[in-house]
């Protein structure tokens, strides 16, 4: 996108620190939805990637296992620096941020029960389940006109929430079947 | 065997057959740690969940650390992180480097095209256990609604949901 090429002007060096620095920025700002976060560090701040690049390689790295964050922390490093690359962005995503995140989060834990801190956590736990469910709905609209699409979400749905089948059955038992009968027509691109 | 061990291994597999994400494997955690195992309540499972969306950092690694804390203390703590992104993270450089050669080709579109239905069926239902395990009754199902409707209809920052659940908990509305 044009404005996002004028935002950052030239776009600054990929060193290994730049990686670092860059991904640790991500996780620390990353409250809610560290995705965000990368797009906006990433493309607009640094202008390393395209919006088209981004979007696309966050779509692969949706289905790869693992929180997406990460994957796409590994590929973003790996595509400009290999494997010393991935090493520095996964570094500086995790490093500090786990640290950091562990002893605060260990600390409210200690006192989660609390009237207080016992309501807030209720309160937010709630809100965050709507987030996830949110997230999981705009995500289908894409293929809200295949019917194909909308039963293998729903039999992957019902498998893991209603039925409580082990995760590794219903993505053996259905990812095979819904690969067999996908068609490989083009994906209108976003 | 010994519960820090068990649960390590089990998070490894979870974490490897995670297409689609972390939020995918709530479901199947859920269910070997409280039901199976009864390690946490769902009480303190929902707490896990809780404090890494209102904390920064790397929030389902945080989660998995939690849990692994409550199991076996720091050190299962720290396997249990390790092993979340560590292999995902192994098969993410493999795969980029595949997935970039073969780009735009009709076998690839088609396995995206296979994949993506599963993995959203997955993060719904993940979304649905959490309402579960934390079940506070009708208002709290009225923040989860209302958290999903102002998500889907508006522009707006998620984390002023998360907050603004947060203080409807804490005024004690929930």
């Amino acid at each position: 996108m044009a404005h996002a090429l004028d935002e950052a002007g030239a776009r600054s060096p990929v060193t290994l620190g730049a990686l670092f620095a860059a991904f640790l920025k991500t996780s620390m700002y990353g409250f809610g939805g560290p995705i965000v976060w990368v797009r906006r560090i990433i493309v607009d701040e640094r202008g390393w990637l395209s919006d088209r690049d981004f979007a696309d390689l966050l779509s692969f790295c949706q289905f790869l296992p693992g929180p997406n964050v990460v994957s796409l922390t590994v590929c973003i490093g790996a595509k400009f620096r290999g494997p010393a690359g991935a090493l520095s962005a996964l570094a500086g995503f995790i490093l500090v941020p786990w640290m950091v995140g562990f002893a605060l989060g260990a600390f409210f834990l200690s006192y989660a029960q609390t009237p207080l801190l016992q309501g807030i956590l209720r309160g937010v736990a709630a809100a965050a389940a709507g987030l996830l469910i949110a997230t999981g709905i705009r995500l289908l609209l894409p293929h809200r006109r295949r019917p194909m699409a909308l039963a293998f979400a729903a039999l992957a749905f019902i498998g893991l929430a209603l039925l409580k089948f082990p995760l590794l059955i219903v993505v053996l038992g259905l990812v095979p079947l819904s690969i067999a009968v996908a068609r490989p027509d083009r994906v209108p691109a976003r | 065997m010994n519960p820090s061990v068990s649960l390590v291994t089990h998070i490894a597999l979870l974490a490897i057959i995670s297409f689609g994400g972390v939020p995918g494997v709530l479901p199947d955690l859920h269910d070997f740690v409280v039901t199976s195992n009864s390690w946490l309540s769902d009480r303190e499972f929902a707490n896990c969940f809780a404090i890494v969306q209102a904390i920064p950092g790397p929030n389902m690694i945080l989660m998995m650390s939690f849990i692994g804390w409550k199991v076996g203390g720091l050190p299962t703590a720290i396997a249990s992180a390790l092993v979340t992104f560590g292999p995902p993270c192994a098969l993410s450089y493999a795969a980029f480097h595949f997935w970039d050669r073969f780009r735009e080709t009709a076998w690839q579109q088609r396995v995206r095209r296979g994949l993506a239905p599963v993995t959203i069926g997955l993060v719904i239902a993940g979304g649905y256990v959490m309402t579960r395990a934390g079940d506070s009754g009708w208002p709290g199902l009225a923040v989860t609604a209302a958290a999903v409707a102002l998500m889907l209809a508006t522009r707006i920052n998620p984390l002023w949901l998360v907050a603004a659940g947060g203080a409807l908990g804490g005024l004690g509305a929930l």
